[in-house]
């Protein structure tokens, strides 16, 4: 049986606004095995969202435990959680968020600096990566001179840098026309499985969702096995 | 902390790219806007310096001296002979105080009986003369007499002056006139000092004020023993074996020496308040660079990076700006304020009546440490200001970077 990466135990998550609380996601459980990619789906304001944000340390249980490799992130203060999303996890956004003012080769560069890799070895695997999504000759393009599913290979490489236990996928392909899109989700679940990554990813694409090993539907607080 | 990342984005805020010529912009303007803030801080502090300096020179020069010792005359024999590489000169003094008279007005005015070896070159240097100052000629008096004093008197060279001798001694009654004839003037450039003093030939003087308590021997100490007066104080106490009464220009002069350490503190005080508005101003650029890049500091936390290692690069970016801005206000501020006197002798020559009252004609001194004071102080300020505007970056929360989506 694989290793269970990620795990959600009760996980209830509360926003209180003024005198109203709304319950996101209550009493939830997930375990994530290492090495396999899961799907969840559901609607829009289902918690999809909110779920990955939990699960990638960017935002704390109001009760329960979400346990990575054992370590309870919830418990973890900002530095630690600094630490623990630099090293652990690689996230990848609808809009893939790239900093504008640097090329495709920098922005998949960042994580690497930040864990305090030398210059040289990051630039190295940074344009690795970006040869091995098509991107070569694009090294030193701003993202503005880049399409969107351009920029969001980008975002792919800069999520796999650091080599992550996890990715975490926000609609990845949510903001592209239809060609693209194929060719990202083809992109995104080759190379989690060469890297031999987890890939934990929201979609409404229910093809996407079908080329995961476990898909999830939310609803109503809760997750339910996909079809 | 790793350093590295710091580094690298320390490098992209500082230089940014060709095409974001905005945050190029933005750099420049700062760079100009603090130093146009600091040029105007060094020419005042050059030119407070300078003035203040020019003063004290002109009082110490010309009307007290250095230390002022009170010896027998006996003593002031040996004071004469007495040779000290930190003393530039040692001269025999009568002072006292009369009123004036000519044909039209009068005026108070501290008399000043010298010899004419007292006009030695350091002292030449602070006046002009017009006419040979304390030359003799006939039986009467010989006076000196300021331009300044010679304009309210209505006295040229050659004219005949009258004054009285205030006495020391209430009990004295005798009050008498004394004619004296108008020798030389001489101005210094300081109004205040030369609307009051008048100079006459020592032997003349003593007549006039033959009290001990009116003679002294005025000492001039070398520029580089200024610091060292208790010094030379202590030297000529163990040289006379005795304590005798003595005087420095400051503890003689404590209303104009007062009056300087309280306008210098009140000026940079208020330099502290400028520095004050300029560090608000830092801070600003420091808001402005953080407001401009909300996202990417969100994604560099999404990604990992610490709090301390965003605010070291932007606190460097920052600070990296305002040392510039600082260097480059300094340099030119020194380089017009080396010209200042140029400017200054211009308008002092210039008649301009509400100018006369001010010394306009002194040398430029740059006092490197205050300088230093001043720069290290926007520095400290600045740094104040721009760390607590920095505190902003902990507040942003990398799920603004979802929220975004």
């Amino acid at each position: 049986m694989s290793e269970q990466l990620l795990r959600f135990e009760s996980v209830t998550k509360t926003y209180i606004s003024g005198e109203s609380r709304l319950v996101i996601l209550e009493d939830l459980d997930l375990s994530v095995p290492s090495g396999t990619s899961v799907a969840i789906t559901g609607k829009s304001g289902s918690g999809k969202s909110t779920l990955l944000n939990l699960a990638g340390g960017l935002d704390k249980p109001t009760a329960g435990s979400v346990l990575f490799l054992g370590r309870n992130v919830g418990k973890m203060h900002d530095k630690a959680l600094s630490a623990f999303r630099n090293r652990h996890i690689g996230f990848v956004f609808q809009s893939h968020i790239l900093l504008e003012d640097f090329n495709a080769l920098e922005n998949v560069c960042v994580p690497a600096l930040i864990r305090g890799d030398g210059r040289q070895a990051t630039i190295q695997r940074a344009t690795q990566l970006l040869k091995r999504v098509g991107l070569a000759d694009r090294l030193d393009h701003r993202p503005q001179k880049l399409s969107g599913g351009e920029r969001q290979r980008v975002a792919i490489c800069r999520a796999l840098i650091n080599q992550p236990d996890l990715i975490i996928a926000d609609e990845p392909t949510g903001s592209l026309d239809e060609a693209s899109a194929s060719d990202i989700e083809t992109l995104l679940l080759e190379m989690v499985k060469e890297e031999g990554r987890t890939l934990l990813l929201v979609t409404h694409n229910p093809l996407l969702a079908a080329r995961c090993s476990n898909v999830y539907l939310l609803q109503n607080r809760q997750l339910q096995e996909g079809p | 902390m790793k350093v590295s990342f710091s580094l690298w984005l320390y490098g992209h805020l500082i230089l940014p790219r060709e095409q974001t010529r905005y945050a190029t912009r933005r750099l420049l303007r700062s760079i100009v806007l603090i130093a146009v803030v600091m040029v105007p801080l060094v020419l005042a502090l050059i030119f407070m310096d300078g003035m203040m300096s020019g003063i004290t020179d002109k009082y110490i020069l010309l009307q007290d001296g250095h230390i002022q010792i009170y010896v027998s005359p006996e003593e002031e024999l040996l004071l004469n002979d007495f040779n000290d590489a930190r003393i530039a000169s040692a001269d025999q003094v009568v002072t006292g105080y009369g009123i004036i008279y000519s044909r039209e007005t009068t005026a108070e005015v501290k008399i000043k009986g010298v010899e004419t070896t007292y006009f030695n070159e350091m002292r030449r240097e602070q006046l002009e003369f017009t006419g040979e100052p304390l030359s003799q000629e006939g039986s009467l008096t010989t006076v000196m007499i300021s331009e300044v004093l010679s304009k309210t008197l209505g006295v040229g060279i050659g004219d005949r002056v009258a004054f009285m001798i205030v006495p020391e001694n209430t009990s004295r009654t005798g009050i008498r006139p004394v004619l004296a004839v108008v020798s030389a003037l001489y101005a210094s450039g300081y109004h205040e000092l030369d609307s009051s003093l008048i100079f006459m030939n020592r032997k003349d003087a003593v007549k006039y004020f033959p009290q001990r308590q009116n003679s002294y021997t005025e000492l001039l100490v070398k520029g580089s023993a200024v610091d060292q007066l208790a010094a030379i104080i202590e030297t000529l106490q163990v040289k006379f074996a005795q304590d005798f009464d003595y005087a420095t220009w400051d503890e003689f002069n404590t209303t104009v020496y007062q009056n300087f350490i309280t306008s210098r503190q009140v000026i940079l005080m208020v330099f502290l308040l400028i520095l004050l508005v300029a560090g608000v101003y830092v801070a600003s650029i420091a808001q402005e660079l953080v407001q401009d890049s909300m996202q990417a500091i969100a994604l560099f936390k999404t990604v990992g990076a610490l709090h301390t290692q965003l605010i070291a690069s932007y606190f460097a970016t920052v600070m990296t700006v305002t040392l510039l801005g600082l260097l480059c206000g300094m340099v030119i501020g020194v380089l017009i304020g080396s010209q200042l006197g140029v400017l200054l002798h211009w308008l002092g020559s210039s008649k301009i009546a509400g100018l006369q009252y001010y010394l306009l004609d002194f040398p430029i001194i740059i006092k490197w440490k205050d300088l230093l004071l001043i720069g290290l102080s926007m520095l400290g300020i600045s740094s104040v200001t721009v760390l607590c505007t920095l505190h902003r970056i902990r507040v942003i929360s990398p799920l603004e970077v979802l929220q975004q989506d």
